[in-house]
């Protein structure tokens, strides 16, 4: 099946985010320096968490910042920032988070084999791989490596 | 199969309808395929989900507190990719609804 090694990935570690909204900013912003998005699609994601709260830490320590595809989106990316520190999103249970995955898609039918993928990887232990890898570029593989 | 013989309209619910809940409704068809039950998941956001009439919905506290009607079953999952926690907390309301024997 199709993995998200079709897509522009991204990773990495040591990211300095002094709270949620520069851990959002950051780790969409390795979509903007892949070329995956435009310069205003990091505010976008942030606004999203803004205006929806903060669901998107969808399980314990990990957040997956998006912003619609009229955010700013280029094209299909998923990438992963590993904070420097954990910062807290005000999630009533999966604060604190350490690694803040971000993904952009230009429609909104495309990412859903991306997404498909990304997820089942997540339920086999993708988050604790990406933890695990001693660099960007080793989580740039991992995020590549879908199965 | 459902008891009632057709496939449960299950609905998991995120802010904006694509990230989110697209992981949740991968965790929910796990869940439902462990129950051996049929089941159709969408994936939506919580504005549209106002519109629709399934029978299950799952989503996170603060999108699930505003949709509390909105179906038979409202199973609240802060964990979005644990298929085993979501399974067992959808076992006892769908024995309730007759769901599942």
């Amino acid at each position: 099946m199709a993995g998200v090694s079709e897509y522009t990935v991204a990773g990495a570690v040591g990211v300095e985010a002094r709270d949620w909204r520069a851990a959002v900013r950051a780790a969409a912003g390795l979509l903007v320096d892949a070329g995956a998005a435009s310069a205003e699609y990091p505010d976008a994601c942030v606004a999203t968490v803004e205006e929806h709260g903060p669901y998107i830490v969808l399980t314990p320590g990990l957040a997956l910042a998006h912003a619609r595809p009229e955010g700013g989106a280029h094209a299909s990316g998923v990438v992963a920032a590993r904070l420097a520190a954990p910062v807290e999103f005000g999630h009533p249970d999966n604060d604190p988070v350490d690694l803040v995955l971000a993904f952009s898609a230009t429609d909104d039918g495309d990412h859903v084999a991306m997404l498909a993928g990304l997820a089942k990887r997540l339920q086999a232990g993708l988050a604790d791989e990406l933890r695990a890898a001693g660099s960007g570029e080793g989580m740039r593989a991992l995020l590549d490596g879908a199965p | 199969m459902t008891q009632r013989g057709e496939p449960l309209k299950v609905l998991a619910v995120c802010g904006v309808g694509m990230g989110s809940s697209l992981i949740l409704k991968m965790t929910a068809e796990s869940a439902m395929q462990a129950l051996g039950l049929e089941a159709s998941v969408e994936n939506t956001d919580v504005s549209s989900a106002r519109g629709m009439s399934p029978d299950v919905v799952v989503g996170q506290g603060m999108h699930t507190d505003d949709l509390g009607d909105l179906a038979p079953v409202v199973v609240t999952i802060s964990d979005f990719l644990d298929a085993d926690g979501l399974t067992e907390q959808l076992r006892e309301p769908l024995r309730e609804q007759g769901w599942l024997a």
